[in-house]
């Protein structure tokens, strides 16, 4: 257990973001993928996911539709929108600057 | 733009398409597990070790899907209308519990939005249309006389005159009196209220005439003034059909044909106190009816009130010295005309500017004090209200603790539920204050009606400053009542409710349960001896003797509306009134008298041979009457005689005094022989006056203040008082005196010459104004205290009955170790008892700081009365002994073995 994260404050709205510019998804894929590309780092409660999505979605960033998915089941899709993605480079850029920043207070001594 | 946009639809959507999203949520949210399960299940598990983990790992669905609606943002809204809908379901499902609190709120706001409704239109509701209320001031004036400093609202008119032109502080000084007037012509005529009023009267509102126009300066100018009125808007309605050609049209007051000019607004009653005036009309119009153009310069006839509006930029106390230099100065030109009523430096007049309500300027009446007493009692129901309801708040959350359990566990965030409780609270509170608003729009018509002076009570209780004490004492109530149990239920032990069931861990809301009853009692007993003091005040008011016999006694009172006649004739006409008054069937006595109690009150200068000063020694009332008087009224005379047929008017002038007055004059000596010179003529001329040999020695009467102990009546007979009598009888009759008027009336009324009219009334209408104040805040503490103890006891029951319950586990361990049934049930009586003794204990010792405080509202009553004292207290603890009686029973019939193996 000690080598999991929780997330800070705020930053499951990016990653959740970041997962989507790269394709639409449902919300069991999006909880699998952060598993998967952190390794299994990043300890994303499940059910604080769909809160996030929800919040996102008001706020349209994201948008969803129901479709298909593998085997005929239906899935609820999450996509985002152009406001979206604008919202996605602004965080990123302000993750980085926050992230830099920090480092090289880390590194002074 | 589109951020805006989105979040719009997104809530639309959430609001409007709730259920729709909540099936999404929930197929969403189940589609998740599902997948998780089926990779766990590929990954070797059982099935239904791969269910739990996947729910394990997802965390509380409950809670979730909470997070994600409040999230989507529908927030106060939806959960507000879903919490509205679960505390309806809630309430339903448990009615007696939502009747009892329902009804007390209802009780609790209904008396203090009844109680606001008076004491605003006593003491803080200005008169409607009023402009700048705060710059208008009554006028009063404070004088000195031998006796005493005493305070007036009412003007001769060349005073109205000059505090008019001496005076630089005030914008406008408007006069007006309103009084009854015949109105009309022939057997229509009709006694209505008519204010006459100056033309600066209307200057003085924001109000415009719904047809033609009001009088002004032209119309009341010189000596006669116009022939005018203004109709009154309800008067225009009920007697004109509300016609809108009604101007030009001629109607007749008193002798005086006049022409209606126009038709004031709805709801504008100017700022009378004497009832809604039917008809405007200007006050020399009036005067010189009455009087003729010497009005003008009369200083004898104090009929006006004043009202002047102070020029913004002159302060109060600058005002008040520029009216008394006035005052000053109208004293001296009255000096000069009208010698005798003593100089400036004797009398030393002062103006004072009071507000415009009466009841807070210096000659507020008896009501107003009691009514703020009463409104304080409001105050106090409404606490024991809450008191009670918040006990049974918690009550119903001990009972619903494991629910609320249940429900955290289930995931719902405590921040939620405590939204939940409240907003049941709310529901109660609303429905409550619906409630009382009704009650409090009843209970203020009623006892309007009953307690304020003849005035506008119908329409004031509606309106919103009521609704809005109605509104802001509710929700103080939810407030104050439903967040104790809130706290309580957020704070729920979910370990040790589960572990220990309801039993434990209540200790401490039982204290605060405790506390509230206690709270209650005390706050019912201090009610109660209010009570109890007030219906003593109120008996010692009705069995005071006034000296005379009330309820059987009518009088009769003839208005000559105009009819000249000679001083010959007006004899003549009263002499065959009281013949026509003896002949009615039932009237045992009757007599003529110049003085009627509460009605009109006769006086003349006094002098008495070797006592200095006689107006010193008290107000001295003169009554002179016909021989049966005394019969009639009922008024014994302690010696001597009283006067008869022999005391004709050629006969030596006798006098009877009173006790009272014989004691202030010659103390300590037998008045009867005594001489008395009463002033019939101008001030300063008893030399002339013959002596008046008193006779006899009545008992005290109170003809003009119920109280006051130096208002003295003396009685010389009708046939030897020198002026022409007024159309004035006093009946006694024998069997039901309401049924007597109509003869009475009928009688008289057949014998009256030209437009006279009759008019008769009970002696008790006369008198009962004057218990008003007492009579009201008898009943409305009687009411309350009533209210309160029934409050108090249903608190007290639920209490004990509910820790009976409480202890049923107990209670079988002791009766299965051999305690008997009574010892059982005293077990439980004895805790009740002393709850209440607690209670009655606290409430004493505030009653008894606090009464003092309330001498002053009494009359003739001890404010530390210890009978009334002693019976509250035993009334309060029998009424603990009977609201444990049910409870203590059903204790003492545990069955030992039952209580132990259930629980």
């Amino acid at each position: 257990m000690s080598d999991r994260l929780d997330l800070p404050q705020g930053t499951l709205d990016l990653l959740i973001l970041k997962a989507l510019s790269l394709q639409p998804m449902h919300g069991w894929a999006i909880s699998e993928r952060l598993h998967q590309v952190s390794r299994a780092t990043l300890q994303v409660p499940q059910g604080s996911l769909y809160p996030a999505l929800h919040r996102l979605e008001r706020k349209g960033w994201i948008k969803s539709r129901w479709g298909e998915s593998d085997n005929n089941r239906k899935a609820k899709y999450y996509e985002l929108t152009r406001a979206g993605r604008a919202q996605l480079a602004a965080e990123t850029e302000a993750w980085e600057r926050l992230t830099a920043a920090v480092s090289l207070v880390l590194d002074m001594g | 733009m589109h951020r805006l946009w989105s979040e719009l639809r997104f809530r639309l959507r959430a609001l409007f398409a709730r259920s729709a999203m909540e099936r999404e949520l929930d197929a969403e949210l189940r589609d998740h597990l599902e997948r998780e399960t089926e990779k766990l299940v590929r990954s070797g598990l059982s099935r239904a070790e791969a269910e739990r983990r996947a729910r394990a790992s997802f965390g509380a669905v409950g809670g979730i899907k909470d997070d994600a609606r409040d999230a989507r943002g529908l927030v106060w809204l939806e959960t507000a209308v879903q919490d509205i809908r679960y505390a309806l379901r809630g309430l339903r499902t448990r009615q007696s519990f939502a009747v009892g609190i329902i009804a007390a709120l209802g009780l609790g706001v209904g008396a203090n939005a009844a109680m606001f409704g008076i004491v605003d239109r006593l003491l803080f509701r200005p008169p409607a249309f009023l402009r700048n209320a705060d710059l208008v001031h009554r006028v009063y004036q404070h004088r000195r006389s031998e006796l005493e400093v005493s305070t007036d609202r009412n003007f001769a008119f060349p005073v109205y005159l000059h505090v008019q032109q001496l005076t630089r502080s005030f914008d406008r000084v408007a006069a007006f009196r309103t009084i009854p007037r015949a109105v009309g012509e022939g057997q229509g005529t009709r006694e209505v209220q008519v204010t006459m009023a100056s033309a600066e009267y209307f200057d003085l509102f924001d109000v415009r005439p719904v047809l033609g126009r009001f009088f002004d300066a032209s119309d009341v100018r010189g000596p006669d003034g116009a022939p005018v009125v203004v109709l009154g808007h309800a008067y225009w309605q009920t007697e004109f059909g509300g016609r809108t050609d009604v101007i030009g049209e001629q109607i007749r007051v008193d002798r005086t044909l006049c022409t209606i000019i126009g038709v004031a607004p709805e709801g504008f009653v100017g700022v009378s106190d004497q009832g809604v005036p039917a008809l405007y009309m200007p006050i020399t119009t009036y005067a010189f009816a009455m009087r003729g153009a010497q009005y003008r310069s009369f200083y004898g006839w104090s009929w006006l009130e004043m009202v002047a509006r102070r020029r913004p930029e002159v302060s109060v106390g600058a005002a008040q010295a520029d009216l008394t230099e006035a005052f000053r100065q109208s004293w001296r030109l009255r000096d000069a005309s009208e010698p005798g009523w003593g100089s400036v430096d004797d009398t030393q007049p002062r103006g004072e500017l009071g507000p415009i309500q009466l009841n807070r300027g210096p000659l507020a009446g008896p009501e107003a004090m009691v009514a703020l007493w009463v409104s304080g009692v409001g105050v106090i129901v409404l606490l024991v209200a809450c008191a009670n309801v918040a006990n049974l708040l918690l009550t119903r959350a001990i009972s619903r603790q494991r629910e609320i359990a249940v429900r955290l566990a289930l995931g719902v965030s405590r921040g939620r539920l405590v939204r939940q409780l409240l907003t049941e609270n709310l529901v109660l509170a609303v429905l409550g204050g619906a409630l009382g608003v009704a009650l409090g729009h009843w209970g203020a018509m009623t006892l309007g009606a009953l307690f304020l002076p003849d005035d506008v009570p119908a329409e004031v209780m509606t309106d919103g400053r009521t609704l809005v004490v109605a509104a802001v004492a509710t929700l103080a109530a939810a407030i104050v009542t439903g967040l104790a149990p809130a706290i309580q239920a957020g704070r729920t032990d979910l370990a040790t409710t589960f572990r220990t069931g309801v039993r434990e861990g209540t200790t401490p809301r039982s204290r605060l349960r405790t506390a509230l009853l206690v709270f209650q009692a005390a706050l019912s007993v201090v009610l109660l001896i209010g009570a109890g003091l007030f219906v003593r005040s109120l008996h010692n008011v009705r069995s005071y003797r006034l000296g005379y016999d009330v309820e059987p006694v009518l009088f009769a009172w003839a208005n000559p509306r105009g009819t000249e006649l000679t001083p010959a004739e007006r004899v003549a006409v009263v002499e065959r009134m009281l013949e026509t008054a003896r002949a009615v069937p039932g009237v045992t006595h009757a007599a003529l008298a110049a003085s009627v109690p509460f009605f009109s009150i006769e006086g003349r200068g006094l002098e008495v041979p070797g006592v200095d000063s006689v107006s010193r020694r008290g107000h001295f009332i003169l009554q002179a009457a016909s021989p049966d008087y005394f019969a009639t009224l009922g008024t014994r005379i302690v010696r001597g005689r009283a006067f008869d047929d022999r005391d004709a008017a050629n006969a030596p002038p006798v006098v009877v005094v009173s006790e009272g007055m014989a004691r202030a004059l010659w103390p300590g000596r037998d008045p009867l022989g005594q001489c008395i010179r009463i002033l019939y003529g101008p001030a300063g001329s008893g030399d002339g006056s013959p002596c008046t040999t008193v006779i006899g020695v009545a008992e005290e009467a109170r003809v003009r203040s119920l109280a006051d102990p130096r208002d003295f009546v003396y009685y010389v007979p009708l046939a030897q008082y020198p002026d022409p009598p007024d159309g004035q009888v006093f009946a006694r009759v024998t069997g039901d005196p309401a049924s007597r008027m109509a003869d009475l009336r009928r009688a008289l009324q057949d014998i009256m010459p030209g437009a006279a009219y009759v008019k008769v009334f009970r002696l008790s209408q006369l008198v009962d104004p004057n218990l008003r104040a007492w009579k009201f805040g008898a009943t409305v503490f009687v009411a309350f205290g009533g209210l309160a103890l029934a409050l108090a006891a249903i608190g007290l029951y639920s209490l004990i009955a509910y820790n009976v319950a409480q202890r049923r586990h107990e209670l079988g361990v002791r009766m299965a170790l051999g305690a008997s049934a009574g010892q059982v049930m005293r077990l439980v009586i004895v805790r009740g008892v002393w709850l209440a003794g607690t209670g009655v204990a606290i409430g004493v010792a505030i009653a008894f700081l606090a009464a003092p405080q309330l001498a002053s509202a009494l009359f003739r009553a001890t404010p530390r009365d210890p009978v009334v004292f002693g019976t509250v207290a035993l009334l309060l603890i029998a009424v603990a002994v009977v609201a444990s009686l049910v409870p203590a029973l059903r204790a003492s019939r545990v069955a030992p073995h039952t209580a132990l193996r259930t629980d």
